[in-house]
Parts: C-alpha cells; structure tokens; sequence
C-alpha cells in the first residue's frame, strides 16, 4: 500500500546517498581491522574504541572553540583541527594498546591477542562511559552549513558530500602510503612474511606501529564525520560500527585494502537500500528494524559463493 | 583457507560465549528469585498455575526500637534514562524528609532499574531483601512489567510514579491484575487521546508520519496515537517506523518520511534519541518546518541543551498538572519545575507515608506493620497531591486524567493554554 508512493527517484536518490554516507564510515574504520589482520593475522577488536576516542578528540575540540557559535571561516579551521585532534588521540591510543596488550602477545597462541583486544575494547567503552561521564551521551554542535546541492529534483546536503568526500580523499592518500612510500613498502614486506622482512632489514616491529597508526588514524578521521552527522556520541559507540566495519572488511576480502572499501560501501548500501528493495515486492513489508537482518542475510549469501570476499587475497598484494 | 577456518572458529567461539553467558545471566536470575521467593514464604507459580497472591501469606513487618522504616526506590540511577530517573528517586525522597512514625525514621532505598526489562526486576529483588514495606517505581513500563510477579510475591506494594503502558494494570493472565501495583501517571491511552485531539486540531494536520522506540512504552503510546489519530480523521502515511535505544542513524527513517509527505511527524520514545532524530530531520532543508510532536519521554531539559536549534518548535504532551500540594514539594525539591514526573513520584511516597502512618502500630518501640493492611490502606487514597487529586480507579490506576502541551521557544518550553 504504502509502497507504490515511495518509489519515486528522489526517494531512491536519498536512500543511495545515505547507504554511501554510512558505508564511507565503515570503510574507514574497516582500514585499520584490514590493515592490522594482513600484517599480524589479528582481528584488533579494540579498533572500534579508538574509533570512539576519536569522535570524543573532535568533539573536545570543537567545544573548546566555540560549539554551536562557529561560524564562517572558523568552520573550516575547526574542522580541521578537529580531525587531526581526532587522528592524533586515536593513533596515540592505538600505538599504546600495541605496545601494552598486543607486542607482549605477538609469539604467544593466536588466541590469546584476541582475548586481550576483547579485554582492551570493554575496559575503554567503560572507562569512557563509566569512569567519565556517567552513563551520559554528548551531542556534536552542527555546526556545518546546512545547505543542499541541487540536481533538479535530487538533492544531496553539503555535510553528506563533505563525508563522502573526506573519506574519498583520505582513503586515496593511505592508499598512496601504502603504495608508494618506503614506510607502505615496509609494511607490505612485513605483511608477506615477518620473517623474510627482518632478513632484509625492515624495522619489523616499526612497521607493525605504522600499521596500528595508520589504520587508527583513519579510524579517528571517521569518529569526527560519524558525530558531525549522527550527533549523538557515548563511550559504547564503537561497538557498533566496529562489528559492522570488520564485517565489511571481512566482505572485501580481509587483508585487502580496496576489499575493505568496497566491503565498507556495501554494507552501507545493503543496510539502507537492501530492506527498501524488498520491500518493492508486492506483500513483503519489512519495518525498519529489519534493516541489519537483510543486510546480514545479504553478507551470508556473498560470503556463501565468495567465501575470501569479494576481492580474492593476492600474493604479494596483501597489507 | 587458513584465514577462514580460523575466522570461522572464532565466530563458533564468540557464539559460545554469548550463549554461556545468556546461561550464565539466566540461573543467576533464577537464583536470586527463588531466594526471595523462600525468604517470604510463599507460594509464589506452580505448574498449574498462579495459586495466591503473596500478600495473602505476607508476614508482618517488625521495626526494631531506634530502627528505620525501610521504603524502596526503583528507578534509573545511571545509564541514558538517569537524567529522568534522578530527579524523580530524589523527589520521592524528598517526601519522607524528616518525616517519623512512632519514633522512626525513614530510610529510602534506592535501586537502578535501568529502565530496562532486565533492571526492573533486579532491582525488585534487591529492594525486598533490604526488608522494604512498600517501594516507589519503576519508572518505566518495560521494567515494571517484568518486576510485578516479583513484588507480589513478596507481598510488597509498589507505586510506580511513570509507568504508562496500558496493560500494565490489565495484564494477561487469569487471576486478572497484580492487586500490589499501583500507579500515579496519566495513561498511555489518554496521553495519545490527547496528543491525536491537539494535532488534528491546534496542528491542523491530516497525515501524521510514526517514529517509535520499539520497547513496551514506545510501541504502546505510537499504537495508542495511530488509532485515536485515526478515528478522529487522520491518516497514517507510510509505515511505522521502529528504532532501537541508542540508534543515532535515522537517515533511512528521514528519508522514508520525506517520502510519505506527511503534514506532521510524531515520536513516541526518550530524549536521548530524539535529540539526533530531530538534529538529523532538521538538518533536511524540505523537512526544517514540519511539525514533530513527542510526549513525555522526550519533553526534557536534556533535549533543549542537546538538540539546540533542532528542538525548536517541536510539541510536547506531558500529561499531568500541578496540584494544590506542588508548593510543598518544591520547599522540599529546588528543582521541582523541570522535574518530569517529579510530582507524581513525591505523590507516590506521599501515598505510601500516609498510608504507613494509618496501619503503622508502636509495640513498646517497635514498630508492626501489616503488610496487607498497608495494601488496603494504599488502594484507599484519596488526597490532593503535588500533581492534582489522587484517587486510585480500577486496577490501582488512576482516576482522571489532565494533558498539557508545550512548545520549544527559543530553548525554553512553554505551555500552550
């Protein structure tokens, strides 16, 4: 009944853009699950409390120049050194958690990592929420100019072309990194065999920090786009987010770096559009809670006939 | 392979873990039930069923010289409620103070029920092994519903000063409702009765989009506003939106009501969501203008200093008034203004004092208080409280029922006469 007036172009148009909006944050942060497991074979669960810490890093700073008063050219600057407050707090929280609760481990069973990041991401949900503020959530000041580009009847708002832009854009500068510098080659080296690394010289246990900051740092960037446009932000927010990004990653391909954004865009477009298709056959109303189990189910069957994810590990390719 | 033999295992590990601790969870809670269950003795679910009310079997309760009198508080001391759940322990609180009985103080017992289904009765069976004679709460309808056996049980009447979900008085089950239960707060039912009158008359709108928090009061009050929205000519656009507590994307909501061209968007839940959802709707240059009307969950100052701008304009339905007993509680409680459902849980131990006053019987410095009495003493109120006139109707709900609205103007909400 309600489905033949929803299916107009403008409705579709919106529900791509925000399917690409989330998808552009879970892509970020399924950097870092990606980048760590191709490196160390370790799912980082921690990764989606550093994700937090950074949405709390910009948060801190944007309230420290103003709230809700920036404005003009001072929206820019804030912006920026939102992000970078975002990207150092969360590097600087990842490469501790590296040196505390992950080097210790590196020889021991495989397991016993993954316990201790289970550990580390409950005690910083609950440090923050518990230890600091109580149970409470904090809201981003929207501060970003509200308006919308127009394409005769689509639309797409400044904030989400800025999301889907920044996160473009920092994607394509680690992927340059990882590409193109002597740092990107060691963690490429490494991620091929440690081993073999160490026998040509590589600085093993610097490219494995490199790996932990670079893929945090992605992972603060994301935290500040994730307040700037869902606003609220609560010490267990990461946890969230950090399933769904590792499963985007592990839908990419885990160890592949393009696996995890396509892998990250995917999921955002299986969660908003997915139950919306459905819904398009005639008898089928799925309500809105339903949207993670059509996305989930939409994961099993890729992963059925594509069990490596979509993109295949290649030798050589991996990091 | 080997990566995904090892993830596979890993995820065969993690669903062990959670099922040992849903386990885990589960026969703690056995436990602590069938504990009180044998502290008050009695006879509580047999396979055939309900056999008696434990009210029938409750022993009385003896205060020893110089000892308090112990009444429970269950109510959200922490966690996204908390800006709710204080004010209102403390308001009820604020009835007893410096209260006696015969020489006895009052103690106040205060338990987090979280506002979940889960809080509720662990809170409950906290409460009655702290030797409570009656308690205040909980505050929300999903906690109470699941606390009600546990109470009656131990033979312990509750008040619970906001728990408006309609069945909560009319529950499923042959022996018909829990006879320890009692509440203060006006409806569901005339809450959204009120909310369907106010937007088809003073919003003018004839198609109202629904957003709602998928727990009991959420679920119930948006299924309450549909249909009364629909009898007095309104119609439901698009589908009923559900959302979970701490979802902050409701930009595939936004755009389904974008959709549905509705002349209004109404939200049955809290603050804490309806802060994003209202950032995020208003966000959307077409939807700046459109009407949001939210209830009492939502109408809190945590709103106002999250949401900012976004709350500007939106309606809000708090049902309750002001009685002739508001001046006493706010000498008592400075921030008795804001408080929402303050005046209902000041009543709520006001109505639990009184009654205590009545059947309270001094034994040479103790204190023996009937259980039963104190029940029957309960179900017989009849005084002005802080929030009106309170008798109790059927069921142990309330006798009447008034809903005021509000409008977000310029960060503060005023009262639309």
């Amino acid at each position: 009944m309600s489905i033949l007036f929803l299916t107009t172009p403008e409705f579709w148009f919106d529900q791509i853009v925000n399917g690409l909006t989330t998808g552009s944050i879970y892509a970020l942060v399924a950097l870092g699950y990606t980048m760590v497991y191709g490196v160390l074979q370790l799912i980082n669960f921690a990764h989606g409390e550093v994700f937090m810490i950074g949405a709390f890093a910009g948060y801190g700073v944007l309230l420290a120049l103003g709230g809700q008063d920036i404005s003009g050219v001072m929206i820019v600057v804030a912006l920026v050194l939102a992000l970078i407050a975002a990207g150092l707090a969360s590097g600087a929280t990842a490469i501790a958690i590296e040196r505390l609760a992950y080097r210790p481990l590196r020889n021991a069973p495989r397991l016993a990592p993954l316990i201790s990041a289970i550990g580390v991401s409950v005690f910083l949900s609950h440090l923050v929420d518990d230890g600091f503020l109580n149970g409470e959530t904090k809201h981003y000041d929207q501060i970003f100019p509200a308006g919308k580009l127009s394409l005769g009847a689509l639309n797409v708002s400044y904030l989400q072309l800025f999301l889907m832009g920044a996160s473009l854009a920092m994607m394509a500068v680690l992927y340059w990194i990882i590409q193109r510098t002597k740092l990107g080659r060691s963690i490429r080296a490494v991620a091929e065999s440690r081993d073999n690394a160490a026998l040509m010289g590589v600085d093993v246990n610097r490219a494995i920090v490199a790996t932990f900051a670079l893929g945090a740092i992605m992972a603060g960037f994301a935290g500040v786009l994730y307040g700037l446009f869902f606003s609220s932000i609560r010490g267990s927010m990461g946890f969230i987010p950090g399933i769904k990004a590792f499963t985007a990653a592990v839908l990419g391909g885990i160890g592949s770096i393009p696996g995890a954004v396509v892998g990250g865009y995917f999921l955002g477009l299986a969660e908003t559009v997915g139950r919306e298709l459905l819904n398009e056959i005639p008898g089928v109303n799925l309500p809105n809670e339903w949207k993670d189990v059509v996305a989930f189910a939409l994961l099993v069957l890729v992963l059925i006939f594509r069990p490596t994810g979509i993109f295949t590990q290649q030798e050589g390719k991996r990091a | 392979m080997g990566t995904k033999r090892t993830l596979l295992r890993f995820g065969l590990g993690l669903a062990a873990l959670a099922g040992l601790a849903a386990i885990a969870t589960a026969c703690s809670g056995d436990d602590s039930s069938s504990k009180s269950t044998a502290t008050g003795g009695s006879a509580g679910f047999t396979a055939a069923g309900y056999k008696a009310a434990g009210l029938d079997q409750a022993k009385n309760v003896t205060v020893d010289a110089g000892a308090n009198i112990k009444i429970g508080i269950s109510s959200a001391l922490s966690g996204d409620v908390k800006s709710l759940g204080l004010p209102i322990a403390d308001s009820a609180a604020a009835a007893g103070d410096g209260v006696t009985i015969a020489g006895h103080k009052l103690e106040f017992v205060r338990e987090d029920d979280l506002c979940t289904p889960e809080g509720g009765p662990a809170a409950a069976d906290r409460l009655v092994k702290a030797g409570i004679v009656a308690a205040v709460g909980p505050i929300c309808s999903g906690g109470t519903r699941a606390s009600l056996a546990i109470y009656d049980k131990a033979g312990i009447t509750h008040i619970s000063p906001s728990a408006t979900a309609g069945d909560l008085t009319t529950p499923a089950r042959p022996e018909g409702p829990y006879v320890t239960f009692f509440r203060v707060p006006v409806l569901n039912s005339d809450e959204a009765n009120a909310q369907a009158k106010f937007s088809i008359g003073t919003i003018k709108a004839k198609k109202a989009f629904v957003v709602f928090d998928t727990d009991d009061y959420g679920k119930d009050l948006s299924q309450q506003f549909q249909n009364f929205f629909k009898a007095q000519g309104g119609t439901i656009v698009g589908s009923p939106a559900g959302y979970e507590k701490k979802q902050t994307d409701f930009k595939s909501i936004i755009a389904n009501i974008k959709a549905a061209k509705p002349d209004m968007v109404y939200m049955a839940g809290f603050y804490a969501e309806a802060t994003p959802f209202l950032q995020q709707l208003r966000a959307d240059a077409d939807l700046k203008s459109l009407p949001f009307m939210g209830g009492d969950g939502i109408k809190n100052d945590e709103l106002l200093t999250g949401a900012k701008d976004a709350a500007e304009n939106a309606y809000l339905a708090l049902p309750g008034t002001t009685g002739p007993k508001f001046a006493d509680y706010k000498a008592k409680y400075k921030d008795a203004d804001s408080a929402t459902f303050g005046p209902e849980a000041w009543d709520c131990a006001t109505i639990i004092i009184d009654a205590l006053k009545k059947v309270a019987k001094d034994n040479g410095g103790k204190l023996t208080i009937d259980l039963k009495a104190l029940n029957e003493a309960i179900k017989n109120t009849d005084i002005d409280g802080a929030s009106g006139h309170i008798k109790f109707g059927n069921n142990g709900d309330r006798a009447g029922a008034i809903v005021r609205f509000f409008q977000v103007k310029s960060g503060k909400y005023v009262e639309i006469k």
